[in-house]
């Protein structure tokens, strides 16, 4: 008997690989931006790898953390730079994927029912990522690290009642020290990477249960219309993997900066503040909105934690029939000024908030939160289209 | 499996395959690399140490490549043939041994007043040259690889007297 | 194809725009600032008018400098020893073996006169010379030229330089002053340098140690008055030991995007068979 029969009567392995991949129809016309999941996967094993090995040698103690990671590993352990390199660039690049992810599924209402669930799960998916790099973040324990860790925990203290309470809990002590550190030195490398894993997995089970959106917003006839998840659309997989492997190795050996912000090579130093402290540019836009409301803190902080929920939402403020935004010339309008004010967003989220500057950051948050409010609004003017078309 | 039916499809995705394998092997590589001793442990696999400093008849005990190593300056009253594990220098004769059992891996103790190694896990000795002479250890003690320089001793380098030793 | 081109290209635009808004533009916001250095030291009043005499120099050294300063060199010894010394000062004084070439000869002059001055620092531990007259200071500044090594490399500027007050720890290098000496004498310890060359870019540091006071107003750190070439070695050295992979990872660098390059060709060619088959 060969292995293969072996497996297949205990693990019943031919009837996964059918059901999985090859009997796995996704529809023909899907463009290279639907292989963004797995490269979301690739990535998230890039760094779930280089993570190890960067565990071997880590020390999560305020006094050992930053040499062992600037000496021990970066000079000392036989490409243990290279490792080094490779987490932190795939740790911020893993946020550009989701970001064009996100927006592909934006763009082409992939977020509508069926789809639920998806959606959902991939916006919890985004909320630990972004939980994860901020542990992570602090763990280097140079200046950038110690003072992001500062000053976002200390958002908390703003909460009515429990806040200046609950930032003491959170840190373990009056500021961020060394108890902060192991605590997110503990959730970063095994509860979060744990619930990511699971979620993803619920992620992933749920697309194969409601099969993939398309450009058209169209449910397929999967027998006509399909092609086979395996060897047909993974050809194209492989293809865009390769051109982004070949992207993401020049980021790691030539363009790297962006990804180790040169502050964090100083030590970390309690009394001394940075003269400019930014968050990474991945959190720069929610920043941003956080900072625009510059008048009134409160407010900012409201716009801020709106900010990451919003889009949780989109499933049920956006009720039209049309799905793909393809279709939807009022939508398209309303999704190209989204995406430009995400990034005018991200990038005043650097620039020091100051006179016209901070104007702009105003503007532009509001501006963010229009494109949630026009949703419903464009629902109804193109159900009253469709309507007056059946007439 | 005839050539003929490779078509290129095939083909293609074995050179993928092994496009893939030779980037796989790279990866493990750099992996395996990782798990080498850093330099400050290879740094520290070579111990100097002045065997002048040691007395007449006294032992002392150096660590090298985290063991104990004894080292033995021997006097006249120590009547053991010692010539092939001897080393020699202008300040006198010495026994320079790895401290570990050959049996099982225990610390013999120095008895001054019988000039003999005694283990005290199973009883076994070794005499003034660190030769076993009575119990269960099946070997003399090791000698670690040194090299002389003047009365320096430096461990873990082979020089042509430790060379000579093992030799002969 | 043309239309993922089209996606592909609306992704990369938007993708260079925000790293041109996020990196340059913003960096430039915030660090772009950066003084010009001055490596003739315009600012310095005093000028050497004329051919110092080293001999004479060689006289005026053992009886003005030495009390502090060695000369390695010629094998003097400073009449107060290291640690006498730091306690009087809190800080070592430097050997000036080959301080006349890494120092600007037009600085150095104009030091002799009035350290604090030209240091632009109040508290400079060495005391101004009103004794000498400006002869005498040319003659000394020639003297210090002529036994000064011509061609010093990065990391001796550095041990003659600046480890007499910071640290290059990863280096093993320990300040030769104190710690608590230094705090007496700076106010506070000075930064470690191990990492400077990577968490400073450049042109900062350049700046920095052409001109403290310029580029981080109210800092302890002297000016030192390196020539340009003494500077560059410096900073090469300090961004050398900050990185010391960078050769070995632009290499492999190669090798890997090469090899990512083949797979790129591989998997597009398998890709197409497949796609055609479908049609």
């Amino acid at each position: 008997m060969r292995f293969i029969d072996w497996l297949d009567e205990r693990l019943e392995i031919r009837k996964l690989i059918k059901v999985s991949l090859t009997d796995y129809k996704v529809p023909k016309n899907i463009n290279f931006l639907w292989s963004f999941g797995m490269l979301l996967v690739l990535t998230f094993a890039i760094l779930f790898i280089s993570g190890l090995f960067l565990l071997m040698y880590y020390k999560p103690d305020a006094k050992l953390a930053f040499d062992s990671v600037n000496k021990t590993i970066i000079m000392d352990v036989s490409y243990g730079w290279l490792f080094r390199h490779v987490h932190a660039v795939a740790a911020s690049i893993v946020f550009l994927l989701m970001f064009i992810h996100i927006g592909r599924g934006i763009y082409y209402g992939s977020y509508k029912s069926p789809r639920e669930i998806v959606w959902i799960t991939g916006y919890i998916l985004f909320i630990l990522f972004a939980a994860t790099a901020f542990t992570g973040y602090l763990l280097p324990w140079g200046q950038m690290s110690y003072w992001a860790a500062q000053t976002i925990t200390t958002l908390f203290e703003k909460i009515p009642f429990i806040g200046p309470q609950l930032v003491i809990w959170l840190r373990g002590d009056y500021a961020v020290s060394d108890p902060t550190l192991t605590r997110f030195f503990a959730l970063h490398v095994t509860l979060l990477p744990v619930l990511i894993m699971i979620v993803m997995g619920i992620h992933l089970y749920s697309v194969r249960i409601v099969g993939s959106n398309n450009e058209d917003g169209k449910p397929i006839d999967k027998k006509k219309e399909g092609v086979p998840f395996w060897p047909v659309f993974m050809s194209k997989e492989f293809f865009v993997m390769s051109v982004f492997l070949l992207f993401f190795f020049y980021l790691v050996f030539f363009k790297f900066d962006f990804a180790m912000d040169r502050v964090n090579f100083e030590p970390a130093n309690p009394l001394q503040t940075p003269t400019h402290i930014y968050p990474e540019w991945y959190f720069l836009a929610f920043y941003e909105v956080l900072r625009g409301f510059f008048f009134s803190q409160n407010l900012g902080l409201i716009a801020f934690a709106l900010s990451m929920v919003m889009i949780l939402f989109l499933p049920w403020l956006d009720k039209s029939p049309t799905v793909s935004g393809k279709n939807r010339p009022l939508f398209q309008i309303a999704f190209w000024i989204f995406v430009i004010d995400v990034l005018v967003l991200t990038i005043l989220g650097k620039l020091p908030p100051t006179g016209l500057y901070a104007w702009v950051g105003f503007f532009a948050a509001l501006v963010f939160f229009g494109f949630f409010i026009s949703l419903p609004i464009i629902a109804r003017i193109e159900k009253k289209q469709l309507e007056g078309d059946k007439k | 499996m005839s050539e003929k039916k490779v078509s290129r499809r095939d083909f293609l995705l074995y050179a993928i395959g092994g496009w893939a394998a030779v980037g796989a092997g790279a990866t493990l590589y750099a992996m395996y690399k990782t798990w080498e001793p850093l330099p400050e442990v290879k740094a520290a696999g070579i111990v100097e140490f002045d065997l002048a400093t040691v007395k007449p008849g006294e032992v002392k005990v150096i660590e090298w490549r985290k063991k104990p190593v004894f080292i033995l300056h021997r006097t006249p009253e120590m009547k053991e043939d010692c010539t092939k594990r001897t080393i020699k220098t202008s300040s006198g004769e010495y026994t320079v041994v790895i401290g570990i059992c050959t049996h099982l891996g225990c610390i013999p103790n120095w008895e001054p007043e019988n000039n003999i190694w005694h283990c005290p896990c199973h009883g076994g000795k070794y005499n003034a040259c660190g030769i076993n002479i009575f119990g269960p250890p099946p070997k003399p003690l090791y000698i670690p690889p040194f090299k002389l320089e003047g009365t320096k001793i430096v461990l873990g380098e082979e020089g042509p007297e430790y060379k000579q030793m093992v030799s002969g | 194809m043309i239309k993922e081109l089209k996606i592909l290209f609306a992704i990369v635009v938007i993708v260079l725009i925000g790293y041109y808004g996020i990196e340059d533009l913003a960096h430039h916001e915030m660090y772009g600032n950066i003084p010009k250095p001055d490596f003739n030291y315009l600012d310095l009043q005093y000028d050497i008018k004329e051919k110092g005499n080293p001999q004479n120099g060689e006289n005026l050294f053992k009886q003005n400098c030495l009390s502090c300063h060695s000369l390695k060199v010629k094998n003097l010894k400073a009449m107060m020893d290291e640690n006498t010394a730091m306690h009087a000062f809190n800080v070592v004084p430097p050997d000036l073996s080959n301080r006349a070439n890494i120092v600007e000869e037009h600085f150095l002059f104009n030091f002799i006169k009035n350290p604090q001055n030209a240091t632009k620092n109040p508290k400079f531990a060495m005391p101004p010379q009103p004794q000498l007259t400006d002869k005498q200071i040319t003659d000394i500044v020639s003297f210090l030229k002529t036994v000064a090594k011509k061609d010093i490399q990065g990391e001796e500027i550095i041990e003659d330089a600046c480890t007499r007050c910071h640290n290059i720890k990863y280096q093993k290098i320990e300040a030769h002053t104190n710690p608590e000496n230094l705090k007496k004498y700076l106010g506070k310890i000075p930064p470690d340098l191990s990492l400077k060359g990577k968490s400073r870019d450049k042109e900062y540091l350049v700046a920095f140690i052409n001109n403290p006071q310029t580029v981080l107003p109210g800092t302890s750190m002297p000016r030192l008055g390196l020539t340009k070439e003494s500077t560059e070695k410096v900073v090469n050295y300090l961004e050398h030991i900050a990185d010391p992979h960078k050769e070995e990872r632009n290499k492999i660098g190669m090798w890997v995007l090469i090899y990512m390059l083949i797979g790129v060709i591989l998997t597009y060619s398998w890709k197409k068979k497949i796609w055609k088959s479908l049609k």
